[in-house]
Protein backbone atom coordinates (compact mmCIF):
# COMPACT_ATOMS: atom_id res chain seq x y z
CA UNK A 1 0.00 0.00 0.00
CA UNK A 2 1.26 3.26 -0.95
CA UNK A 3 1.27 6.36 1.09
CA UNK A 4 -1.31 8.70 0.14
CA UNK A 5 -1.91 12.28 0.61
CA UNK A 6 -5.20 13.19 1.88
CA UNK A 7 -8.16 13.02 -0.53
CA UNK A 8 -7.55 16.34 -2.55
CA UNK A 9 -10.63 18.61 -3.64
CA UNK A 10 -14.27 18.34 -2.39
CA UNK A 11 -15.28 14.78 -2.13
CA UNK A 12 -18.66 13.47 -1.56
CA UNK A 13 -20.76 10.87 0.09
CA UNK A 14 -23.35 8.69 -1.73
CA UNK A 15 -25.36 5.76 -0.24
CA UNK A 16 -26.73 3.76 -2.90
CA UNK A 17 -29.77 1.23 -0.97
CA UNK A 18 -31.76 -0.90 -3.27
CA UNK A 19 -35.06 -2.13 -2.35
CA UNK A 20 -34.06 -5.59 -2.09
CA UNK A 21 -31.13 -7.61 -0.69
CA UNK A 22 -29.12 -8.36 -3.32
CA UNK A 23 -27.83 -11.95 -4.01
CA UNK A 24 -23.87 -11.79 -5.09
CA UNK A 25 -24.13 -11.99 -8.81
CA UNK A 26 -26.28 -8.55 -8.62
CA UNK A 27 -23.85 -7.25 -5.99
CA UNK A 28 -20.72 -8.38 -8.43
CA UNK A 29 -22.51 -6.27 -11.33
CA UNK A 30 -23.13 -3.54 -9.28
CA UNK A 31 -19.49 -3.46 -7.87
CA UNK A 32 -18.39 -3.61 -11.04
CA UNK A 33 -20.19 -0.68 -12.65
CA UNK A 34 -19.27 1.59 -9.62
CA UNK A 35 -15.65 0.90 -9.93
CA UNK A 36 -16.16 1.82 -13.69
CA UNK A 37 -17.39 5.41 -13.09
CA UNK A 38 -14.63 7.77 -13.02
CA UNK A 39 -14.03 9.71 -9.78
CA UNK A 40 -14.33 7.09 -7.45
CA UNK A 41 -12.33 7.14 -4.48
CA UNK A 42 -13.26 4.46 -2.24
CA UNK A 43 -16.72 2.23 -1.76
CA UNK A 44 -18.07 0.70 1.39
CA UNK A 45 -20.34 -2.72 1.07
CA UNK A 46 -23.12 -3.10 4.34
CA UNK A 47 -25.07 -5.85 4.97
CA UNK A 48 -26.96 -8.80 6.64
CA UNK A 49 -24.25 -11.07 8.25
CA UNK A 50 -23.57 -14.47 6.85
CA UNK A 51 -22.48 -16.38 10.09
CA UNK A 52 -19.95 -19.05 8.94
CA UNK A 53 -21.23 -20.42 11.75
CA UNK A 54 -24.79 -20.97 14.17
CA UNK A 55 -24.09 -18.35 17.17
CA UNK A 56 -26.75 -18.79 19.20
CA UNK A 57 -29.07 -21.38 20.43
CA UNK A 58 -29.03 -25.46 20.91
CA UNK A 59 -27.51 -25.54 17.17
CA UNK A 60 -24.42 -23.45 18.43
CA UNK A 61 -21.53 -24.60 16.36
CA UNK A 62 -23.55 -25.85 13.50
CA UNK A 63 -22.15 -25.13 9.75
CA UNK A 64 -24.29 -22.36 8.17
CA UNK A 65 -23.20 -22.85 4.47
CA UNK A 66 -25.06 -20.04 3.10
CA UNK A 67 -25.19 -19.87 -0.65
CA UNK A 68 -24.93 -16.71 -0.79
CA UNK A 69 -21.07 -16.49 0.94
CA UNK A 70 -19.48 -16.20 -2.62
CA UNK A 71 -16.73 -15.23 -3.77
CA UNK A 72 -17.02 -12.38 -6.27
CA UNK A 73 -14.84 -10.54 -8.34
CA UNK A 74 -14.78 -6.80 -8.34
CA UNK A 75 -12.03 -5.16 -11.04
CA UNK A 76 -8.44 -7.07 -10.70
CA UNK A 77 -9.72 -8.72 -7.23
CA UNK A 78 -11.25 -11.21 -5.81
CA UNK A 79 -13.11 -11.67 -2.45
CA UNK A 80 -15.75 -13.65 -0.17
CA UNK A 81 -18.78 -11.95 0.79
CA UNK A 82 -19.53 -12.08 4.32
CA UNK A 83 -22.77 -9.93 4.08
CA UNK A 84 -25.87 -10.40 1.77
CA UNK A 85 -25.32 -6.48 0.38
CA UNK A 86 -27.81 -4.37 1.67
CA UNK A 87 -26.21 -1.25 0.79
CA UNK A 88 -23.01 0.52 -0.59
CA UNK A 89 -21.42 3.79 -0.02
CA UNK A 90 -19.99 5.24 -2.27
CA UNK A 91 -17.45 7.99 -2.17
CA UNK A 92 -15.99 10.12 -5.45
CA UNK A 93 -14.15 12.73 -6.30
CA UNK A 94 -17.05 15.37 -6.55
CA UNK A 95 -20.27 16.48 -7.67
CA UNK A 96 -19.39 15.60 -11.50
CA UNK A 97 -19.28 11.92 -10.99
CA UNK A 98 -22.94 11.89 -9.15
CA UNK A 99 -24.59 11.78 -12.34
CA UNK A 100 -22.85 8.79 -14.09
CA UNK A 101 -23.30 6.85 -10.67
CA UNK A 102 -26.87 7.18 -10.82
CA UNK A 103 -26.65 5.65 -14.92
CA UNK A 104 -24.23 2.81 -12.97
CA UNK A 105 -26.62 1.91 -10.67
CA UNK A 106 -29.36 1.53 -13.14
CA UNK A 107 -27.52 -0.78 -15.25
CA UNK A 108 -26.78 -3.06 -12.55
CA UNK A 109 -29.70 -3.15 -10.33
CA UNK A 110 -33.40 -4.31 -11.53
CA UNK A 111 -35.12 -2.86 -9.19
CA UNK A 112 -35.90 0.80 -7.74
CA UNK A 113 -32.94 2.18 -5.53
CA UNK A 114 -32.75 5.01 -3.05
CA UNK A 115 -29.58 6.85 -3.70
CA UNK A 116 -28.81 9.51 -1.06
CA UNK A 117 -26.13 12.31 -0.83
CA UNK A 118 -24.52 12.73 2.89
CA UNK A 119 -21.84 12.31 4.97
CA UNK A 120 -21.75 8.02 5.64
CA UNK A 121 -17.80 7.62 6.13
CA UNK A 122 -15.72 9.51 8.53
CA UNK A 123 -13.04 11.43 7.20
CA UNK A 124 -10.88 12.75 10.69
CA UNK A 125 -9.61 10.35 12.42
CA UNK A 126 -11.01 10.31 15.81
CA UNK A 127 -9.82 8.82 19.40
CA UNK A 128 -9.91 5.10 18.73
CA UNK A 129 -8.48 5.71 15.85
CA UNK A 130 -5.26 7.31 17.39
CA UNK A 131 -5.61 4.88 20.04
CA UNK A 132 -4.59 2.32 16.98
CA UNK A 133 -2.39 4.19 14.99
CA UNK A 134 -0.56 6.61 16.99
CA UNK A 135 0.88 9.74 16.44
CA UNK A 136 3.64 10.02 12.90
CA UNK A 137 6.11 10.73 15.60
CA UNK A 138 6.99 12.84 18.52
CA UNK A 139 7.04 16.27 16.10
CA UNK A 140 4.25 15.38 13.77
CA UNK A 141 0.76 14.77 15.54
CA UNK A 142 -1.17 13.62 12.66
CA UNK A 143 -2.31 10.39 12.48
CA UNK A 144 0.44 7.10 11.85
CA UNK A 145 -1.59 5.68 9.12
CA UNK A 146 0.31 5.17 5.55
CA UNK A 147 -3.36 5.75 4.00
CA UNK A 148 -5.92 8.41 5.34
CA UNK A 149 -8.38 6.49 2.98
CA UNK A 150 -8.87 3.54 5.06
CA UNK A 151 -10.18 5.85 7.80
CA UNK A 152 -13.87 4.62 8.74
CA UNK A 153 -13.92 1.76 6.15
CA UNK A 154 -13.38 -0.79 8.89
CA UNK A 155 -13.26 -0.91 12.53
CA UNK A 156 -9.69 0.03 13.90
CA UNK A 157 -9.82 -3.20 15.98
CA UNK A 158 -10.53 -5.28 12.79
CA UNK A 159 -8.27 -6.86 10.66
CA UNK A 160 -7.61 -5.43 7.55
CA UNK A 161 -6.82 -8.06 5.43
CA UNK A 162 -9.80 -10.21 5.78
CA UNK A 163 -11.93 -6.65 5.55
CA UNK A 164 -10.28 -4.16 2.97
CA UNK A 165 -9.48 -4.55 -0.83
CA UNK A 166 -7.16 -2.51 -2.57
CA UNK A 167 -9.55 -2.85 -6.13
CA UNK A 168 -7.36 -0.50 -8.77
CA UNK A 169 -3.67 0.41 -8.90
CA UNK A 170 -1.85 2.84 -6.49
CA UNK A 171 -3.31 5.90 -8.57
CA UNK A 172 -7.22 5.51 -7.42
CA UNK B 1 -79.83 -17.83 18.86
CA UNK B 2 -77.03 -19.13 19.02
CA UNK B 3 -74.05 -17.26 20.24
CA UNK B 4 -71.94 -16.16 17.30
CA UNK B 5 -67.91 -14.36 18.34
CA UNK B 6 -67.63 -11.01 16.56
CA UNK B 7 -64.04 -11.52 16.48
CA UNK B 8 -62.35 -8.20 15.09
CA UNK B 9 -64.35 -4.87 13.35
CA UNK B 10 -63.66 -3.96 10.09
CA UNK B 11 -65.04 -4.29 6.50
CA UNK B 12 -61.22 -4.08 4.50
CA UNK B 13 -59.57 -7.21 3.39
CA UNK B 14 -57.13 -7.30 6.29
CA UNK B 15 -59.61 -6.91 9.11
CA UNK B 16 -61.65 -9.76 7.45
CA UNK B 17 -58.10 -11.57 7.21
CA UNK B 18 -57.65 -10.81 11.07
CA UNK B 19 -60.94 -12.64 11.54
CA UNK B 20 -60.31 -15.96 9.27
CA UNK B 21 -57.33 -16.12 11.82
CA UNK B 22 -58.98 -15.67 14.93
CA UNK B 23 -62.03 -17.80 14.00
CA UNK B 24 -59.78 -20.32 12.43
CA UNK B 25 -61.49 -20.75 9.26
CA UNK B 26 -58.33 -20.77 7.27
CA UNK B 27 -57.65 -21.97 3.87
CA UNK B 28 -55.38 -25.15 3.43
CA UNK B 29 -53.33 -24.44 1.24
CA UNK B 30 -50.36 -27.56 1.36
CA UNK B 31 -49.35 -30.53 2.96
CA UNK B 32 -46.97 -31.21 5.48
CA UNK B 33 -46.46 -34.88 6.57
CA UNK B 34 -46.11 -35.57 10.08
CA UNK B 35 -42.40 -36.97 9.86
CA UNK B 36 -41.12 -33.96 8.02
CA UNK B 37 -42.67 -31.67 10.57
CA UNK B 38 -41.11 -33.02 13.54
CA UNK B 39 -37.79 -32.85 11.45
CA UNK B 40 -38.40 -29.46 11.30
CA UNK B 41 -38.89 -28.76 14.75
CA UNK B 42 -36.21 -31.18 15.98
CA UNK B 43 -37.65 -31.23 19.14
CA UNK B 44 -37.16 -35.48 18.94
CA UNK B 45 -36.21 -37.56 16.00
CA UNK B 46 -39.13 -38.65 13.57
CA UNK B 47 -41.12 -41.35 14.26
CA UNK B 48 -39.82 -41.96 18.12
CA UNK B 49 -41.94 -41.96 21.11
CA UNK B 50 -42.49 -38.83 22.93
CA UNK B 51 -40.55 -38.42 25.93
CA UNK B 52 -42.61 -37.57 28.72
CA UNK B 53 -42.13 -35.84 31.95
CA UNK B 54 -44.50 -37.69 34.28
CA UNK B 55 -46.53 -40.72 33.95
CA UNK B 56 -50.36 -40.01 32.25
CA UNK B 57 -52.79 -39.02 34.29
CA UNK B 58 -54.83 -42.17 34.07
CA UNK B 59 -51.79 -43.60 35.97
CA UNK B 60 -51.26 -40.86 38.51
CA UNK B 61 -54.71 -41.12 40.00
CA UNK B 62 -55.38 -37.08 40.53
CA UNK B 63 -56.99 -36.02 43.31
CA UNK B 64 -60.85 -35.73 44.11
CA UNK B 65 -60.95 -31.73 42.25
CA UNK B 66 -64.13 -30.24 40.68
CA UNK B 67 -62.25 -28.27 38.15
CA UNK B 68 -60.36 -31.63 37.29
CA UNK B 69 -63.58 -33.29 36.57
CA UNK B 70 -64.96 -30.09 34.35
CA UNK B 71 -61.68 -29.72 31.96
CA UNK B 72 -60.70 -32.90 29.87
CA UNK B 73 -56.90 -32.75 29.81
CA UNK B 74 -55.30 -32.11 26.37
CA UNK B 75 -54.08 -35.56 24.66
CA UNK B 76 -50.21 -34.29 25.74
CA UNK B 77 -51.23 -33.50 28.78
CA UNK B 78 -52.81 -37.19 29.53
CA UNK B 79 -49.97 -38.96 28.33
CA UNK B 80 -47.43 -36.27 30.42
CA UNK B 81 -45.42 -35.09 27.56
CA UNK B 82 -42.65 -32.43 27.40
CA UNK B 83 -43.13 -28.85 27.44
CA UNK B 84 -41.71 -28.15 23.93
CA UNK B 85 -42.15 -24.99 21.65
CA UNK B 86 -41.99 -23.61 18.15
CA UNK B 87 -41.80 -20.39 16.71
CA UNK B 88 -42.58 -18.33 13.39
CA UNK B 89 -40.58 -14.94 12.49
CA UNK B 90 -42.93 -13.52 9.42
CA UNK B 91 -42.17 -10.44 7.13
CA UNK B 92 -43.33 -7.17 7.48
CA UNK B 93 -43.50 -6.97 4.03
CA UNK B 94 -46.85 -8.58 3.87
CA UNK B 95 -46.32 -11.76 5.75
CA UNK B 96 -49.72 -13.24 5.94
CA UNK B 97 -49.59 -13.60 9.83
CA UNK B 98 -48.11 -11.24 12.51
CA UNK B 99 -47.06 -12.11 16.24
CA UNK B 100 -50.47 -11.52 17.67
CA UNK B 101 -52.28 -12.91 14.74
CA UNK B 102 -50.64 -16.33 15.76
CA UNK B 103 -50.74 -15.71 19.65
CA UNK B 104 -55.09 -15.17 19.20
CA UNK B 105 -55.21 -18.28 16.19
CA UNK B 106 -52.94 -20.42 19.35
CA UNK B 107 -54.98 -18.93 22.28
CA UNK B 108 -58.54 -19.01 20.60
CA UNK B 109 -58.29 -22.62 19.09
CA UNK B 110 -56.24 -24.66 20.97
CA UNK B 111 -55.91 -25.43 24.58
CA UNK B 112 -52.78 -25.62 26.64
CA UNK B 113 -50.88 -22.94 25.09
CA UNK B 114 -48.62 -20.78 26.63
CA UNK B 115 -48.17 -17.72 23.67
CA UNK B 116 -45.10 -15.60 24.08
CA UNK B 117 -45.53 -12.62 21.46
CA UNK B 118 -42.65 -10.10 20.30
CA UNK B 119 -42.27 -7.43 17.93
CA UNK B 120 -40.77 -9.60 15.36
CA UNK B 121 -41.41 -13.82 16.57
CA UNK B 122 -44.32 -15.60 18.12
CA UNK B 123 -43.35 -18.35 20.16
CA UNK B 124 -45.32 -21.42 21.58
CA UNK B 125 -45.13 -23.29 24.31
CA UNK B 126 -46.99 -26.74 24.39
CA UNK B 127 -47.15 -30.51 25.78
CA UNK B 128 -45.36 -31.64 22.78
CA UNK B 129 -48.13 -33.54 20.65
CA UNK B 130 -50.15 -30.33 21.10
CA UNK B 131 -47.59 -27.99 20.04
CA UNK B 132 -47.16 -30.71 16.64
CA UNK B 133 -50.95 -30.45 15.96
CA UNK B 134 -51.19 -26.43 16.18
CA UNK B 135 -47.79 -26.12 14.29
CA UNK B 136 -49.23 -28.44 11.25
CA UNK B 137 -52.26 -25.98 11.74
CA UNK B 138 -50.51 -23.30 10.90
CA UNK B 139 -47.62 -24.17 9.16
CA UNK B 140 -50.49 -25.73 6.21
CA UNK B 141 -52.73 -23.22 6.20
CA UNK B 142 -52.81 -19.14 4.60
CA UNK B 143 -51.45 -18.29 8.00
CA UNK B 144 -48.17 -19.28 6.85
CA UNK B 145 -46.48 -17.69 3.37
CA UNK B 146 -43.30 -19.61 3.64
CA UNK B 147 -41.53 -16.92 1.26
CA UNK B 148 -42.44 -14.77 3.92
CA UNK B 149 -42.14 -16.70 7.21
CA UNK B 150 -40.03 -19.20 8.68
CA UNK B 151 -39.95 -21.79 11.91
CA UNK B 152 -37.13 -19.75 13.29
CA UNK B 153 -36.30 -21.27 17.09
CA UNK B 154 -33.12 -18.69 17.32
CA UNK B 155 -31.70 -16.26 15.06
CA UNK B 156 -35.50 -14.94 14.04
CA UNK B 157 -33.38 -11.99 12.13
CA UNK B 158 -35.29 -11.18 9.15
CA UNK B 159 -38.68 -9.83 9.76
CA UNK B 160 -38.12 -6.34 9.42
CA UNK B 161 -35.40 -6.65 7.08
CA UNK B 162 -36.27 -5.60 2.91
CA UNK B 163 -37.56 -8.99 0.93
CA UNK B 164 -34.17 -10.77 -0.83
CA UNK B 165 -34.18 -10.65 -4.85
CA UNK B 166 -36.29 -13.61 -5.05
CA UNK B 167 -38.76 -12.00 -2.54
CA UNK B 168 -38.20 -14.72 0.33
CA UNK B 169 -37.54 -13.84 3.80
CA UNK B 170 -33.97 -12.94 4.25
CA UNK B 171 -32.83 -16.20 6.70
CA UNK B 172 -29.02 -15.84 8.53
CA UNK B 173 -28.92 -19.45 9.12
CA UNK B 174 -30.84 -20.54 5.56
CA UNK B 175 -32.57 -23.07 7.12
CA UNK B 176 -35.24 -22.97 3.75
CA UNK B 177 -34.77 -21.07 0.68
CA UNK B 178 -36.52 -21.01 -2.55
CA UNK B 179 -35.36 -23.87 -5.06
CA UNK B 180 -37.36 -24.62 -8.66
CA UNK B 181 -39.78 -22.60 -7.93
CA UNK B 182 -40.56 -24.25 -4.11
CA UNK B 183 -39.55 -23.41 -0.63
CA UNK B 184 -37.57 -26.03 0.50
CA UNK B 185 -35.85 -26.69 3.90
CA UNK B 186 -33.25 -29.02 4.53
CA UNK B 187 -32.70 -27.67 8.73
CA UNK B 188 -34.79 -28.03 11.63
CA UNK B 189 -35.79 -24.75 13.37
CA UNK B 190 -32.42 -23.65 15.02
CA UNK B 191 -30.16 -24.09 12.03
CA UNK B 192 -29.29 -27.73 12.62
CA UNK B 193 -28.76 -29.67 9.25
CA UNK B 194 -31.45 -32.72 8.84
CA UNK B 195 -30.98 -35.92 6.52
CA UNK B 196 -34.27 -35.00 4.54
CA UNK B 197 -35.05 -32.03 2.52
CA UNK B 198 -38.68 -30.44 3.10
CA UNK B 199 -40.64 -29.06 0.54
CA UNK B 200 -42.71 -26.65 1.86
CA UNK B 201 -44.60 -25.81 -1.11
CA UNK B 202 -44.72 -22.70 -3.88
CA UNK B 203 -44.64 -19.14 -1.98
CA UNK B 204 -47.64 -16.73 -2.67
CA UNK B 205 -47.01 -14.36 -5.59
CA UNK B 206 -47.11 -10.28 -4.62
CA UNK B 207 -50.54 -10.16 -5.05
CA UNK B 208 -51.16 -12.72 -3.09
CA UNK B 209 -49.72 -11.86 -0.26
CA UNK B 210 -51.24 -8.37 -0.38
CA UNK B 211 -54.47 -10.47 -0.47
CA UNK B 212 -53.92 -12.01 2.22
CA UNK B 213 -51.95 -10.28 4.87
CA UNK B 214 -53.25 -9.46 8.37
CA UNK B 215 -51.16 -6.00 8.28
CA UNK B 216 -51.89 -2.63 7.74
CA UNK B 217 -49.65 -0.94 5.39
CA UNK B 218 -49.60 2.42 3.81
CA UNK B 219 -48.83 1.08 0.46
CA UNK B 220 -51.63 -1.94 0.58
CA UNK B 221 -54.77 -1.04 2.75
CA UNK B 222 -53.73 1.51 5.02
CA UNK B 223 -54.86 0.92 9.17
CA UNK B 224 -56.73 4.88 8.33
CA UNK B 225 -58.98 3.23 5.52
CA UNK B 226 -60.76 1.15 8.24
CA UNK B 227 -62.80 3.44 9.66
CA UNK B 228 -65.18 1.14 11.76
CA UNK B 229 -61.38 -0.24 13.12
CA UNK B 230 -60.19 3.15 13.74
CA UNK B 231 -63.23 4.01 16.11
CA UNK B 232 -62.75 0.41 17.68
CA UNK B 233 -58.94 1.14 18.53
CA UNK B 234 -59.76 4.38 20.22
CA UNK B 235 -62.70 3.55 22.03
CA UNK B 236 -60.66 0.46 23.73
CA UNK B 237 -57.90 2.82 24.22
CA UNK B 238 -61.03 5.57 25.80
CA UNK B 239 -61.91 2.66 28.01
CA UNK B 240 -58.75 1.30 29.39
CA UNK B 241 -57.23 5.18 29.77
CA UNK B 242 -60.33 5.77 31.71
CA UNK B 243 -60.07 2.45 33.72
CA UNK B 244 -56.43 3.38 34.78
CA UNK B 245 -58.19 5.84 37.01
CA UNK B 246 -60.48 3.09 38.53
CA UNK B 247 -63.42 4.88 38.60
CA UNK B 248 -65.86 4.35 41.30
CA UNK B 249 -69.89 4.10 40.54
Amino acid sequence: MVRAAPIPGKPIQIKVFPSRLLQPETAEKLLNEIDQVKGVIRMLVGGKNLPRKVTCGPGTGSDVNHPNREVIHVGDIAFELHVMVGEVIVEVEDESSKEELIRACERALPFPFEFKQGFFIKTKATLVDYGKYGFKSKDDESINLEDERMLGLIDPHANPESNLCIVAGEGK
Amino acid sequence: MAYKPQYYPGNTSVAKNRRKHMSDDVEKMRDISDEDLTALLGHRAPGADYPSTHPPLSEIGEPACPVREVVAPTPGAAAGDRIRYSQFADSMYNGPATPYWRSYHAAINFRGVDPGTLSGRQVNEMRERDMEEYTKRQAETEITDWGLSGLRGCTVHGHSLRLQEDGTMFDMLDRRRLEGGVIVSDKDQVGVPIDRKVNLGKPMSEAEAAKRTTIYRVDNVSFRSDKEVVEHVQKVWELRTKYGFVPKA
